[in-house]
């Protein structure tokens, strides 16, 4: 056995977030860990690489126990961790992030910058990414940093690898390269821990499958032969009855018209498309095709230096989001933690934060309105909180993507945009956000949904646009659209 | 950021453009020599003050400790201590100082610039109460100079600034510590987790500002023959802005200390320029803030439409 | 939690309020009377207001070290535009807020349109703003003699009790509380200093919001400035210094986070109270003002630091790693802290010297308190007279309050006369800073029957019963020219090293030697006036500087204590044996330099015999022997003085040299 953990045991003041939790890993294995957000993942990972002390339980390598754990420590034993966020350096280069943490000897020691990028070059060849090594970090995408990670773990002496959803923020083209990364991982022996939300992915990678659930372990079985309902049901304690509660509802006239926009600072050209009422438009791409910089021309963060856009008929130019919510546009951004919503602020300042004017005369605030609104809108997502005067910090990640759509929902907007809705939030959560999306659809609005999860841009879309570089490659209807011809559209245009 | 500095060397060039033309005496050996003797003590502490920047910190109490520090020069001196262990004392008594900061902000989580504002006034005040102002004099005779002739004091004192300066430039491209500097700077949770030491090493720089700035005081107190309570006005306002002007980010980093000379550099030419051009002093400073302001301007300029890295 | 936290915060200032409040009123005599009460508020107004409009700025993320300086150019521009622009009060008045608003404007475009660090541009704008202060008044400009109708605004009172400015201060906290807690900018603010992205994607006009807390911050400054000009009856470039860190200090004592988001007005206002209220009970009680910069830095400090280890999360067990990391810090946290107190322990060699004068004093009873004022507490000038005080304190059984500004502030002088009128005193005794700005004041006093002296310089006449003259400055101005003209044989070039530029007696002494040379000394010729800061180094580097620019220069004439040994250094260095250094201060100081023949003289009245001298009139006018009409005192071991109206003279300046240094240990 490679890695043992026995009886976990950790508290966080009141709350038992591991309660004597048992996990194993076999050299050459991956071993997929999932649960409900909350349920230890993150809390074992932390314990497994020394993040945190447990309370009780052991920690052991190759059948020795590991004391006085802590990021270091597990790090010099051979135990690396890729983060959701990638923990990269944005002001050093690319040769020096990758240095700074599989460097042998102390604080005292020379840096040799020749070997430093040499090693780098070697380690970005090995997964075949050919980013220059003196890069500044800072100016890599989301993608590439993720690689950037993979290529530090790589340096290590690594025996184990921690993932925790590496392929949230990626396409399907990076996450295939990913794999073929872990596969050959695997081959040389190493362990490998694999946390996910998309569980579909689980097959194609996986060797065995653990499920924890509200900080137990409930069962671990082989992955080959276990479908992912059977998944969702041991994560959720019970059946859920549909992942894509997709309704169909009557399609009325565009409300969203944009023809021949063009945005050079975002580097997006000639995009063209409508959007009907009730309908829910998904697009699809890769990542850095241009899909989250269309949504922020569209809400006036990068005003368009061409084509035009009409709301309800109306022409709109839209130079800042300001303008963007008063012609009805509304957008859900990607990035919850820095973009969507205010952590340290109460739900209720959060859900009306975008409709200030409406909650206040004179520019004084009026609270009974403010309270009146936030509750309002609590309740109708369903938002699960101690009261709309909790900070929004407080509540689970797809509670706090419901606040962030309420906050759009609340400008009574005419266009809704939502940029990768339900990324990184647990499979409950993630039913409830499509199912509000089809309520929302049903009472005639515009949905403009961008997604990186096939399965999800299949199951919720009625209509399809493919997008790659900038450019929009064609719009399918939902009966033709099949994950095959939107990745051959995506990735054919790419080549 | 490279900008900033490049638009500061540019103001720098025009001005001893404008003296090689108006003052030749300007370049004269001996006011050369003169003027980096009498700012070789804020370099020190600059140079200290750039690790703190480059940590995404700060640290205002300088100008404070380094009176601290002076006094203690001073009553170590009269108390017969021999001239290398006063050196010594007096830089361990900054190292405290920094210490006692690097606890505060490190240990129990103040934010720098309020720990640091408290240290500033608390020390000032302690000494100004304590002293009462009272000069040190008396001193033995070797105090000034180290007991060395008036030249070879100057050359310890430049050859001090230069190995340290020296050392640290070097240390902050080529050790491990020093890129660990810029890593807690540029994202210190990654940092955390990339095994850096980051609380060790966070309050190993604020203990290594405070010796430098006792080493700063030391040698300052020996270019005379007594020591002054007051000294080190303004001095916090001086090491920052020098590390500003030489391009460093204040949010930590970016930055290094050549930028650093150059912002010590030009600071330190203004008041003898404006002597030397025969301009008023009273516009001095007004002339120090307008070079702050003008190379944030030229540094968007330079930077042209290209969207600022958001802080 | 995290409002409870603050509440908690809240509850643990409001107790130390009350401690402070409760031992102020055992210890500060007429502590704890409404007169009391109205005389902090309006020392606190300035401070308030810098203090109120750095909340929203702080809570937006930002901070402005520029307000201070904001005061400063504010002031020179009203009195610019009033005295020599002959604008009437109120349009002057409206001219200094539109530039407040400007100068604060010329903050937020560069924060919020250059996108560049808060903390760098006003940075930079504290040095620009002072140093266009400096500039337009070439210092020395001081504006006064303002109509009672607008002085009325920072001296008066409504209805004989509450001071005129408190309606200023009270609209303006109601609008700072209006706008941050109750208005869509205020929450706009708030978003922006926790999450500025968050707030951008949300349709929040991120830069707007700045740009309204900078533009708000300059213009409250602006306000700030009147009042302060309006309560000391004057305008200088100096106005403000040091008034951006009380008010920081303030306002993250009352609970606003540095890194922003968290705050409230009422939070600042507490934090202001505790500030205001140490430094008004410290005067009252007769403690040293330091005290009040080193409490007021410890209570910052401790109650955050208490905050956090409340605050921090339980953690049942920390491993062995961990917990020696911990070790090693609290070990090392408790060494610098027993080394700091080794520090003081080592420096209380002063200390003790320092409080033997004060602690002597036994309970009053009948005995004479005398309330002497000094310029600047740290000078060695006022040390030395502060010695020949207690002497002659202990000698005639006066009680001495000796307390005055760390550094030269009119303002501080203002609130310490304020603070001795309520504590109740025999004699004040003040060597002026600012004649027009503390007259009021010092009138003020005599109403309410306390002797009012001054020393060292005067106020206006009818300010005060006598002056102790030690010198006039034309005697001073004129002796030094004198002492110039035969360095150099009666021509040739020199120089004059200040002390501040903006210090108004040095600026007399300069005029006096420039009127002597030209009547005088037609053949001398003065090329540069610099600024020393009153720093012994930076003297020594101006000096150097000049012995360069001007070779033919071969006399410098020094007219601030600390900097004569400083030029005489510089001299010494240079190896010029052609060049001497005359000047401006303390014996001991100079004596190397006197006697290694660099500095050829100085010139001063015997310190010591001015501080006994004064002490002694003080109790002599208290106990009416000294009154008007009397044409001479017994001065006791100074024998036999003249008094030539309501002037006591010490006598003459006296020159020092090589010959007579020796003799004299001041």
């Amino acid at each position: 056995m490679l890695l043992t953990a026995a009886g976990i045991e950790k508290r966080y003041g009141g709350v038992r977030a591991l309660k004597h939790v048992s996990f194993d890993l076999q050299p050459g294995e991956v071993h997929a860990l999932i649960g409900e957000n909350g349920a230890g993942k993150s809390t074992l990972i932390k314990v497994l690489t020394g993040a945190v002390q447990p309370d009780a339980g052991t920690v052991e390598l190759e059948g020795h126990a590991v004391l006085n754990n802590s990021p270091s420590v597990s790090r010099a034993l051979g135990i690396a961790a890729i983060y959701q966020q990638p923990q990269t350096f944005p002001d050093l280069s690319v040769a020096e992030n990758i240095a700074l943490v599989n460097e042998p000897g102390g604080l005292t020691r020379k840096v040799d910058w020749k070997a430093r990028r040499e090693q780098a070059k070697k380690l970005l060849a090995e997964i075949g990414s050919d980013i220059d090594p003196d890069r500044e970090a800072g100016t890599l995408s989301m993608p590439e940093q993720q690689i950037v990670e993979i290529a530090k773990a790589l340096g290590s002496n690594l025996k184990v690898l921690i993932l925790d959803e590496p392929t949230a923020s990626l396409t399907d083209r990076e996450t295939d390269q990913l794999f073929r990364v872990i596969r050959q991982l695997r081959e040389r022996g190493t362990g490998l821990i694999y946390i996910s939300h998309r569980l579909e992915e689980l097959g194609q990678i996986a060797d065995r499958v653990t499920v924890l659930r509200d900080g137990e372990t409930i069962e671990t079985r082989p992955a080959a032969g276990t479908d992912s309902r059977t998944l969702i049901r041991l994560m959720a304690g019970r059946d859920l009855s549909a992942v894509f509660p997709k309704r169909v509802v009557p399609i009325g006239a565009p409300v969203l018209e944009v023809r021949g926009l063009c945005c050079e600072e975002a580097g997006i050209t000639e995009i063209s498309f409508d959007v009907r009422a009730g309908e829910i438009f998904g697009i699809a791409g890769l990542v850095g095709a241009g899909r989250t910089q269309l949504a922020e021309t569209l809400f006036g963060l990068t005003p368009a230096d061409g084509g035009t856009v009409r709301v309800a008929g109306t022409e709109v130019h839209t130079k800042n989001p300001r303008e963007a919510i008063a012609a009805g546009i509304a957008y859900v951004p990607e990035d919850r933690r820095s973009n969507g919503v205010v952590g340290e602020l109460p739900v209720r300042a959060n859900t009306t934060m975008a409709v200030l004017d409406r909650i206040s005369s004179m520019g004084m605030l009026d609270y009974g309105a403010e309270r009146e609104l936030a509750d309002k809108w609590v309740q109708a997502l369903s938002v699960k909180t101690d009261g709309i005067d909790a900070p929004v910090g407080s509540l689970s990640g797809g509670n706090q993507q419901k606040v962030s759509i309420a906050r759009w929902i609340a400008t009574e907007p005419k266009v809704l945009i939502l940029d990768e809705p339900t990324q990184g939030i647990d499979v409950g959560a993630k039913s409830e956000c499509h199912k509000i999306m089809c309520d929302l659809a049903e009472k005639g609005l515009a949905i403009v949904m961008i997604s990186s999860e096939l399965p999800e841009i299949l199951g919720m879309s009625d209509r399809i646009a493919v997008m790659s570089k900038g450019r929009m490659h064609g719009i399918l209807d939902r009966a033709d659209a099949t994950s095959e011809i939107i990745l051959e559209m995506a990735l054919g245009a790419k080549a | 950021m490279k900008q900033r500095a490049i638009a500061i060397g540019i103001f720098w060039v025009i001005l001893l453009t404008v003296l090689t033309l108006r003052a030749p005496g300007f370049f004269a050996g001996g006011n050369l020599r003169d003027m980096a003797l009498s700012n070789a003590p804020a370099l020190l502490v600059a140079v200290g003050m750039t690790l703190v920047i480059l940590m995404g910190e700060i640290d205002v109490s300088v100008g404070s400790q380094f009176a601290v520090a002076t006094v203690v020069a001073g009553l170590a001196a009269k108390s017969g201590l021999p001239l290398g262990l006063t050196v010594l004392v007096t830089a361990i008594a900054g190292a405290l100082l920094g210490s006692l900061n690097g606890a505060l902000i490190i240990g129990l989580r103040v934010p720098s610039i309020v720990a640091t504002l408290a240290a500033m006034a608390f020390w000032r005040e302690l000494l100004r109460w304590t002293t009462g102002g009272a000069w040190i004099q008396g001193l033995p005779a070797s105090f000034q100079w180290m007991g060395l002739s008036q030249a070879g004091g100057e050359i310890v004192i430049f050859a001090a600034t230069a190995l340290i300066f020296g050392f640290f430039a070097w240390a902050m491209r080529n050790l491990r510590a020093g890129r660990g500097i810029y890593a807690i700077g540029s994202a210190s949770e990654a940092a955390r987790l990339a095994g850096i030491p980051v609380a060790g090493l966070s309050f190993s720089v604020f203990a290594l500002l405070g010796a430098l700035t006792g080493l700063a005081a030391a040698l300052n107190a020996m270019r005379f023959s007594e020591v002054q309570p007051n000294a080190g006005a303004g001095l916090e306002l001086k090491a920052i802005s020098a590390v500003v002007i030489g391009g460093a980010s204040i949010s930590g980093g970016r930055g290094n200390l050549w930028g650093t000379l150059l912002g010590a550099a030009v600071l330190a030419v203004i008041a003898p320029s404006l002597t030397f051009l025969g301009i008023n002093a009273f516009w001095e400073k007004a002339i120090q803030g307008g070079i702050i302001l003008g190379a944030i301007v030229l540094e968007r300029a330079a930077a042209g439409k290209r969207s600022a890295r958001a802080h | 939690m995290r409002i409870e936290n603050r509440a908690g915060s809240e509850r643990a200032l409001v107790g130390l309020i009350l401690l402070e409040i409760l031992i102020f009123a055992i210890f500060g005599p007429n502590f704890f009377t409404t007169g009391n009460a109205f005389e902090i508020v309006r020392l606190g107004v300035e401070l308030g207001l810098l203090a109120l409009a750095l909340t929203p700025v702080i809570v937006s993320g930002g901070i402005d070290l520029s307000v201070g300086s904001m005061m400063g150019l504010c002031a020179v521009a009203f009195g610019y535009l009033w005295r020599d622009a002959h604008l009437p009060v109120w349009a002057a008045g409206s001219c200094t807020l539109a530039i407040g608003l400007a100068g604060g404007a010329l903050n937020a475009i560069l924060i919020s349109r250059f996108k560049a660090a808060p903390l760098i541009v006003t940075l930079g704008t504290y040095s620009l703003f002072r140093g266009i202060a400096e500039g337009l008044t070439r210092g020395v400009d001081n504006f006064s003699q303002f109509p009672p109708s607008f002085l009325a605004l920072g001296q008066g009172y409504i209805g004989g009790i509450v001071p005129a400015q408190m309606p200023v201060f009270v609209l303006f906290t109601a609008g700072f509380y209006l706008l941050l807690h109750r208005s869509i900018y205020g929450r706009a603010m708030r978003a922006v200093g926790f999450s500025p992205s968050g707030a951008r994607w949300a349709g929040i006009p991120v830069e707007n919001r700045l740009v309204l807390a900078y533009t708000l911050s300059g213009f409250t400054a602006a306000v700030a400035s009147l009042i302060y000009v309006a309560h000391l009856g004057q305008a200088k470039s100096d106005a403000g210094t040091g008034y951006e860190l009380l008010a920081i200090t303030a306002v993250v004592l009352g609970g606003t986070a540095i890194t922003g988001g968290k705050g409230s007005i009422f939070g600042t206002l507490l934090g202001l109270c505790a500030i205001v209220i140490l430094q008004n009970g410290l005067r009252l009680a007769a403690l040293p003002a330091e005290l009040s910069g080193i409490l007021t830095s410890a209570i910052l400090v401790g109650t955050i630091a208490i905050g956090r280890l409340k605050s921090a999360p339980p953690k049942p067990e920390i491993d062995q790693a961990e917990d020696e990391v911990k070790n090693s810090q609290v070990a090392v946290l408790s060494a610098v802290i027993l080394a700091g107190a080794l520090i003081v322990a080592g420096t209380n060699v002063w200390l003790v010297r320092s409080l033997k004068g004060p602690e002597t004093k036994a309970a009053s009873g009948n005995k004479v308190v005398v309330g002497m004022l000094p310029k600047a507490k740290g000078d060695p000038y006022f040390v030395s007279c502060k010695r020949g005080a207690e002497a002659s304190a202990a000698e005639n059984g006066v009680e001495l309050i000796w307390d005055g500004p760390t550094d030269v502030d009119p303002a501080k002088q203002n609130e310490i006369v304020e603070a001795w009128i309520t504590r109740g005193v025999s004699t004040v005794a003040v060597s002026v800073v600012n004649a027009p700005g503390i007259s009021t004041v010092l009138r003020k006093a005599r109403e309410k029957g306390i002797k009012v002296l001054t020393w060292d310089a005067d106020a206006e006449p009818n300010a005060r019963d006598f002056f102790i003259n030690q010198a006039t400055p034309q005697g001073i101005g004129s002796t030094l020219a004198d002492e110039a003209a035969a360095i150099l044989g009666n021509k040739g070039d020199f120089a004059i090293v200040t002390g501040a530029l903006s210090a108004a007696n040095q600026n007399e002494w300069i005029k006096y030697i420039k009127q002597t040379v030209a009547e005088k000394y037609p053949g001398m010729n003065l090329v540069a006036i610099r600024p020393s800061d009153d720093d012994r180094d930076r003297a020594f580097a101006e000096t150097q500087t000049l012995l360069k620019v001007y070779p033919n220069m071969k006399a410098v004439i020094v007219i601030s204590a600390p900097a004569v040994p400083g030029a005489g250094e510089a001299v010494k260095q240079s190896g010029r044996k052609d060049v001497k250094v005359t000047g401006l201060s303390l014996p001991n100081l100079c004596k190397p330099y006197v006697h290694a023949g660099v500095v050829q003289s100085v010139v001063l009245w015997d310190t010591q015999n001015l501080g006994y001298l004064t002490v002694l009139a003080s109790k002599l006018a208290a106990e009416g022997t000294l009154h008007a009409g009397v044409t001479s005192i017994d001065a006791g071991k100074l024998g036999k003085l003249e008094v030539k109206g309501d002037n006591v003279l010490l006598g003459k300046p006296m020159v020092f040299n090589k010959a007579n240094i020796d003799k004299f240990d001041f």
